[in-house]
């Protein structure tokens, strides 16, 4: 997952992306209003798993986490050890305009406004809230940066730990969490 | 409405508190904080009104008071009774009823947590929703929702033109918006 370009990469790297793209496991946790399409995405109608877009139960056997509308503070502390907890390759879509910008929630005291300063964020998906046909077309856009390999937002997390830690800790007032060391 | 008139009658004599049936299975009484707890286990021990369906408070911030709303209900008249008491609004304080309903416990810890109403004698947790709260609680009608969004969560440009869309839609149809109802409005 070094390289950047599609053409750079080796052949192991191709095959590696290639299963990658085509068996994305989602953590089952939903936040926010949203979560309420994803039933939907994946029933007989849309049948996400056509995509090979199906469910994992821990965050340790799943590969994308959905971020389904506003996060509250308190949620964030969860969704943070979430995705730590997660293997790499790991992916993250934001999902719906609460996670862009506030959303209809700009000036809750309670939820954060903009998802990617305090996880890195691959794919968001707009609208309030998005259909299957969004959530789907998220996915292929989700793909096809994992096929060209550029979806390494994880290594970036890992880089620039100092400064999501910084935000988080805004927010967190009270931090109380364990270290990983993946 | 006899029903309705014999309890609103009994907690008249014994309390002496002002009251009106506000329509069929509907009484309404306002008493003094003092004497709240006395009249809901009146009704709950005498006449049969065992059922607590909701604890509220209302934030009346040009009286400096909160308004408290205890609603209760008998399964066998089949009727509700709101009582309905005022409670200063600095250094809030009201009895604490959960021995009377422990389920009374969840409602007085989350008035405590969103109004900072004290309930001398309330055992739980101080956080109820929130976590490592230390502002003014915020569902006071002071607490300042934006500003307090706005220096805490980062604010993603490109909002700023975002327009009201009352203002927008009154706009089209001609309609007035009333002075009060300004006030809520984004400027
Ligand atoms: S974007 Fe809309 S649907 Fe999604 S969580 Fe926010 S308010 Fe709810």
């Amino acid at each position: 997952m070094t390289s950047n370009n599609k053409d750079k990469q080796t052949i192991v790297e191709y095959i590696q992306n290639w299963s990658r793209k085509h068996s994305l496991f989602v953590m089952a946790y939903g936040t926010g209003c949203g979560a309420i399409e994803i039933p939907a995405t994946m029933t007989s109608r849309y049948d996400a798993e056509r995509f090979g877009i199906r469910g994992a139960a821990t965050p340790r056997q799943a590969d994308v986490l959905l971020i389904t509308g506003y996060l509250a503070t308190k949620t964030l502390k969860r969704v943070i050890r979430v995705y730590e907890q997660m293997q790499d390759p790991k992916y993250v879509i934001g999902f719906g305009s609460c996670t862009i910008n506030g959303g209809m929630y700009y000036d809750s005291y309670n939820t954060i406004n903009a998802l990617d300063r305090y996880i890195p964020v691959d794919v968001y998906i707009n609208g309030c809230m998005p259909r299957p046909e969004a959530v789907i077309s998220g996915f292929v856009q989700l793909q096809k940066q994992i096929a060209e390999g550029t979806a390494n937002n994880a290594a970036k997390y890992k880089e620039n730990l100092e400064w999501y830690r910084a935000n988080q800790k805004k927010i967190i007032k009270n931090w109380r969490m364990p270290d990983y060391n993946w | 409405m006899e029903k309705e008139n014999k309890i609103l009658e009994a907690i008249k004599v014994a309390f002496n508190v002002e009251g009106h049936i506000a329509r069929e299975k509907r009484v309404m009484i306002t008493a003094n904080k003092d004497i709240v707890s006395s009249i809901l286990l009146f009704c709950k021990n005498q006449q049969g009104y065992i059922h607590l369906n909701h604890m509220s408070v209302v934030d009346r911030i040009e009286d400096g008071k909160f308004e408290l709303n205890y609603i209760i209900w008998s399964p066998t008249e089949k009727v509700t009774i709101m009582l309905k008491t005022f409670i200063d609004r600095e250094n809030a304080e009201m009895e604490n009823i959960d021995s009377i309903w422990d389920q009374a416990n969840t409602y007085e810890r989350e008035m405590r947590e969103m109004y900072g109403i004290q309930f001398p004698g309330l055992i739980g947790r101080q956080d109820f929703a929130l976590e490592d709260w230390d502002e003014m609680p915020p569902m006071r009608r002071d607490f300042d929702t934006h500003a307090y969004a706005e220096k805490t969560f980062y604010q993603r440009p490109g909002r700023e033109d975002a327009k009201d869309v009352r203002e927008e839609l009154t706009k089209q149809s001609g309609e007035v918006i009333p002075d009060f109802a300004k006030k809520y409005s984004r400027e």
